[in-house]
């Protein structure tokens, strides 16, 4: 059995997150709008219209390509790329072919071995979007709402080895896209469009075999399985003598299945030329620099500085830098608690996120602050709660706005860590209980708990579990 | 390098264009363009230096002469509607047309 | 002077004193298309023997709509607000513009049930300065002609000098409305002389504005690096009027340049003392294909319209100015060949998106599928001329020969470009402030004489067509009127956005000519015989 190794390049498609259209004044984002509404005669193609350069779509380009190691270029030009299709109602694409302002980039994807291995981007350029096509009863029903909404293409070049590292690859993507904040990245809803190009080649060989693309992958587990899918048949394909033909498949997800989708009818000549209605995009020096200047601490970048800084695990470190707002969160947290930044990354880790996760917002928008929790967190460290009230103190503040300590005066949450006040709670519930202090008294020590959780419901939570055990241990121990 | 158009070229080039010609007019076309070929061959022999820019506009335009980008503000169109009337077929807001056959195989 | 034949700066003044109202205006503009227009084109237009005296302008003449701007400008004239300095003017409009509420139809059946839902900047900017827009008029379909006559919307513009030859074209119906005293203005457009020549084979003076100079937005492209809305008018005064209304920015058009509209009344009066205008032989000569080999043959130029241009240098020297003889323009012959292929290839690209999905035409019959709706559609909507065009789009942009014939002709507009940097240069050899040219080849051919022919007619651009690839402005004005009773245009050239000197120049050489007898020889529809 020959040993294969597979090679993959991912097509990608972002859409950016400007307010208007690239080459038109009407919305980007039109989600939730009946279909042919959020239109002009510019995103339809009426006669006579012509393309006016959207800034905000360069601006943004321009700081993925900084993102992306991609050199920025001063000049750069549109092109028109043609071929018929009922959803691009000009009949030509307005997108950059050989001079885009792009040139040139790569990410560096940790492995799981923890290495990196570099995935060069051959292609950078922004282009306009196409619309929508629903296809139902042999017939097609056409959306111009999203005609025009600019993209960022993005190519790699065949270095991902495996669905895996390709679905790695999108991850990390789809993070640095909201880090910068330049697309939502949102695939279920079209934000992070991916095509994959597949090949298989003998392990030790260098030269790339015919790939097959695959398409309509909407999702990152959809990439993952398709990938696996087509690799399982190639190598099938290959093993039993067959050649691998350049099909363009269809991912099928109700099914599970890949499908060969008809090929275009002659090998497309886009009969690429420079697009006569926009000038060359001149971009200036210091605007570049500015551009670059702007870069955020990249994703990477800052869960390698969490581990160093303060100390943290990868696992930890890759948690907290899973968005931009959540890491600013941890750090605002740490600095305000100036304690083991450890703890504050255990609470933030549990939590923090699952309010996150239920109330379905980032962490930039809670009621919750960093301060917050560091107050919480003080307050637990001096005993004056304990850990239990701490945890649901942080919904009573989510929910309220209050801080923690107006709570925990307002609801006299203080923990109960008088000698005395504890010894009273636990002499009435002995005296109450005399069968299980028999019982435990005989050798059932496993009642200990139900001791505890007896005092516990007893001070409505507020007892120091600490002391609690001491007294309550030397109670049932007989002084 | 002088390309005249075959018939069989000729029959791309419709293609490319998603055209369809009975063979009379086909035949005048194809005659007309070769015609206009030879006027096009002119240029073959103007001696271009490597350095002669291509010209995609006459008039050059300066840092002053160029409009400036547009601002990312919403513009709604004020008649969407007379847009969507223009066309020939439209079912609930959609505009129909026939599909294209996908061949799936395997 | 019947009021529908006074200058467009006359009539303005005229309504904005109160002296003349819009809506009389229109009725005179009505009355005369009544009289001399006879039926407008239409698909199923047939002919008939009454079409051949009458000059068949317009398209679509959108009376109604007419009616409530010229009420509109004259409410505000009595309400003492500023009507605009067109207040009242009627204009023609090439049916190459989207006007909303109007069907623009770009003269093809692919775009005759279209119906624009919104309006070009150039006609809004009119009507914005009190226009009335009369209607659309004719022209070759899509602007693909020089003579009018491959509109799907038959009869096509009859020349109203002698109604059994062309207006010439592309902007046959604009030139032939203005020459036939329909209205004083026409806004048409220029790509390889569609302004020019037609107004040389007219009698009237047309204005091909330096590239970006005005709004190309709603002009339903062809040549999207060449074409060039313009005013068409019957003097130079009033083309530079309508010009200033019209040129500037426009944030719908990123090649509409930034460059500040200078006072181009202010111009005219100027004189042409210690200009400068240069004479090439070049342009002296007229070259055609031979139909076998493909071998430029140069011939001279007819000897009247050669008289006619050295005439025209005559008088201007006279009024002062420096006559350079002997400017080479060594590139004017590669003028057409180029264009052959540059605007083919933006033509053919951007007639994709009549495709019957969206709008215009779709094929009524059975189609099997989508690929079939397109092939039927354009096949049916499309005439003769556009798809020889797209075809021609097709070959020398296909990526097997692109580089060979779509990049090189890119190269050599470079260097027709040259020619007239080094013609201008201030500092250069011959720094000439303007280029005198005959306008055309020929003056007005017959109908169907030439229509067959496609090389022979698009060789009738070029004298114009070198202007378009350099991108610089360029005027024809009436030189004289030949034998034959036919119009003879002289073209004069200028540096990019240099219109005012082309005004200065043509409107001094008005003057100086102004009581020539050729003057008062009317166009055959006007005459009282």
């Amino acid at each position: 059995m020959t040993d294969y190794e597979t090679v993959i390049g991912l097509e990608t498609h972002i859409q950016l997150n400007t307010t208007t259209k690239i080459f038109c004044g009407c919305k980007a984002d039109s989600w939730e709008e009946p279909p042919n509404t959020n239109i002009c005669p510019v995103c339809t193609g009426l006669p006579g219209v012509l393309p006016v350069l959207n800034k905000a779509a360069v601006h943004k380009g321009a700081l993925l390509a900084a993102a992306m190691h991609s050199e920025i270029r001063l000049t750069s030009f549109f092109d028109r790329k043609n071929y018929f299709y009922p959803d691009l109602p000009k009949g030509y694409q307005i997108s950059q072919y050989d001079m885009a302002i792009g040139k040139g980039g790569f990410m560096d994807l940790p492995m799981p071995d923890g290495d990196t291995r570099r995935i060069n981007i051959e292609k950078l350029h922004l282009e306009e979007d196409a619309g929508k096509t629903k296809y139902e009863h042999g017939r097609r029903y056409i959306d111009f709402n999203r005609c025009g909404v600019p993209l960022v293409e993005m190519v790699t070049g065949p270095d991902l080895r495996s669905a895996d590292e390709a679905a790695q690859y999108l991850i990390r993507l789809r993070q640095l896209l909201r880090w910068l904040g330049v697309s939502e990245a949102n695939m279920e809803k079209g934000h992070l469009r991916c095509d994959a190009n597949v090949s298989i080649r003998e392990v030790g060989s260098t030269e790339l075999n015919t790939k097959t693309e695959i398409k309509n992958v909407n999702s990152i587990e959809a990439v993952r399985a398709a990938i696996n899918k087509e690799i399982d048949r190639q190598t099938a394909l290959v093993d039993s003598g067959g050649r691998v033909e350049a099909w363009t498949l269809d991912w099928d997800d109700a099914h599970n299945r890949l499908n060969k989708m008809r090929s275009k009818e002659t090998e497309a000549d886009y009969r690429y030329f420079r697009e006569p209605d926009l000038l060359s995009l001149e971009l200036t020096e210091s605007w570049r620099e500015k551009v670059v200047a702007e870069l955020p601490e990249l994703p990477l970048a800052r869960r390698a500085r969490f581990e160093t800084e303060y100390d943290l695990p990868e696992y930890d470190a890759d948690i907290l830098t899973g968005d931009k707002p959540l890491s600013e969160y941890f750090e605002a947290a740490v600095e305000a608690y100036a304690g083991d930044p450890k703890v504050v990354s255990n609470w933030i880790m549990n939590e923090i996120l699952r309010m996150l996760n239920d109330l379905g917002v980032s962490a930039d928008a809670l009621t919750l602050k960093p301060e917050h929790l560091a107050s919480v967190l003080k307050m637990v460290d001096e005993g004056k709660i304990n850990s239990a009230t701490g945890k649901s103190l942080l919904v009573k503040v989510q929910d309220s706005g209050k801080a923690p300590d107006v709570i925990v005066r307002e609801e006299g949450l203080a923990q109960v860590s008088d000698d005395s006040a504890l010894l009273a709670v636990i002499e009435k519930i002995l005296s109450k209980n005399p069968e299980e202090v028999g019982s435990y008294r005989d050798g059932k020590t496993g009642l200990f708990g139900w001791f505890m959780g007896q005092v516990m419901r007893e001070t409505r939570g507020k007892a120091d579990p600490q002391l609690t055990r001491e007294l309550l241990q030397k109670q049932l121990d007989g002084e | 390098m002088t390309d005249e158009i075959t018939p069989e070229l000729f029959e791309h080039l419709v293609d490319l264009a998603a055209f369809a010609f009975n063979p009379e007019e086909a035949e005048y076309l194809r005659r007309e363009l070769n015609k206009q070929l030879k006027a096009i061959q002119q240029l073959e022999a103007v001696p271009l230096d490597g350095d002669i820019p291509l010209a995609s506009h006459g008039v050059p335009y300066t840092k002053q002469s160029r409009p400036d980008l547009r601002s990312d503000t919403w513009q709604p169109c004020e008649n969407p509607e007379e847009i969507l009337e223009q066309a020939p077929q439209v079912e609930d807001g959609y505009i129909i047309v026939p599909d294209i056959p996908h061949t799936k195989l395997d | 002077m019947t009021i529908i034949d006074q200058s467009a700066y006359a009539i303005a003044k005229k309504v904005r004193s109160g002296e003349l109202s819009a809506v009389e205006v229109l009725e005179t503009a009505l009355e005369r298309i009544a009289a001399v227009d006879g039926r407008p084109g239409s698909l199923d237009g047939g002919s008939n023997p009454e079409d051949e005296s009458k000059v068949h302008a317009f398209i679509t003449l959108t009376k109604d709509r007419a009616r409530k701007q010229a009420e509109s400008v004259d409410a505000r004239i009595k309400a003492g607000e500023d009507a605009g300095p067109l207040a009242g003017v009627p204009v023609t409009v090439k049916d190459i513009f989207c006007v909303r509420g109007t069907p623009s139809t770009a003269a093809s059946r692919i775009l005759a049930n279209f119906t624009a839902p919104y309006t070009a900047t150039p006609v809004s900017r009119l009507e914005g300065a009190g226009a009335v827009t009369l209607g659309k008029v004719n022209l070759d379909e899509f602007t693909y002609g020089s003579s009018t006559e491959s509109s799907a919307f038959q009869p096509s513009t009859r020349n109203p000098w002698e109604t059994n030859r062309v207006p010439g074209g592309s902007s046959g119906g604009s030139t032939a409305s203005v020459a036939a005293g329909e209205a004083p203005l026409s806004l048409g457009t220029d790509t390889a002389g569609s302004i020019r020549q037609p107004a040389a084979f007219c009698g009237v003076v047309g204005l091909k504005p330096t590239y970006g100079r005005v709004s190309r937005y709603g002009l339903i492209a062809f040549g999207s690096s060449l074409d060039c809305p313009g005013p068409i008018a019957r003097d130079v005064r009033d083309t530079a009027l309508m010009l200033s209304v019209m040129a500037g920015a426009d944030p719908h058009d990123s090649t509409a340049a930034a460059v500040p509209v200078p006072d181009y009344m202010a111009s005219l009066e100027k004189g042409v003392k210690g200009l400068r205008i240069g004479l090439s032989p070049d342009y002296m000569q007229i070259t055609f294909p031979d139909p076998e080999t493909g071998e430029i043959e140069r011939q001279t130029l007819p000897k009247e319209i050669r008289e006619a241009t050295l005439r025209a240098a005559e008088v201007l020297a006279d009024q002062g100015a420096e006559i350079v003889e002997d400017i080479p323009m060594p590139n004017t012959v590669y003028g057409i060949p180029v264009y052959f292929v540059v605007s083919r290839v933006e033509a053919a690209s951007n007639l994709h998106r009549f495709d019957g999905v969206k709008y215009g035409y779709r094929a009524a019959s059975d189609y099997r599928d989508l690929r079939e709706m397109y092939r039927v559609t354009r096949a049916e909507g499309f005439g003769l001329q556009p798809k020889l065009r797209i075809l021609m789009g097709m070959y020398v942009s296909a990526a097997q020969y692109s580089e060979q014939y779509y990049a090189r002709a890119l190269r050599v507009r470079s260097l027709i470009r040259a020619d007239f940097e080094a013609a201008f240069d201030p500092d250069g050899e011959y720094r000439v402030d303007a280029l005198l040219t005959p306008t055309t080849p020929t003056t007005a051919f017959k109908l169907a004489d030439i229509y067959g022919d496609s090389v022979l007619m698009q060789y009738a651009d070029q004298l114009t067509v070198p202007a378009n690839h350099a991108g610089i402005p360029g005027i024809s004005i009436p030189g004289g009127i030949d034998a034959d009773g036919l119009p003879i245009g002289v073209q004069l050239l200028a540096p990019d956005f240099k219109e005012e000197t082309l005004f200065q120049i043509g409107h001094t050489f008005e003057s100086a000519t102004a009581d020539d007898a050729w003057r008062k020889i009317k166009p055959q529809v006007l005459r009282e015989d």
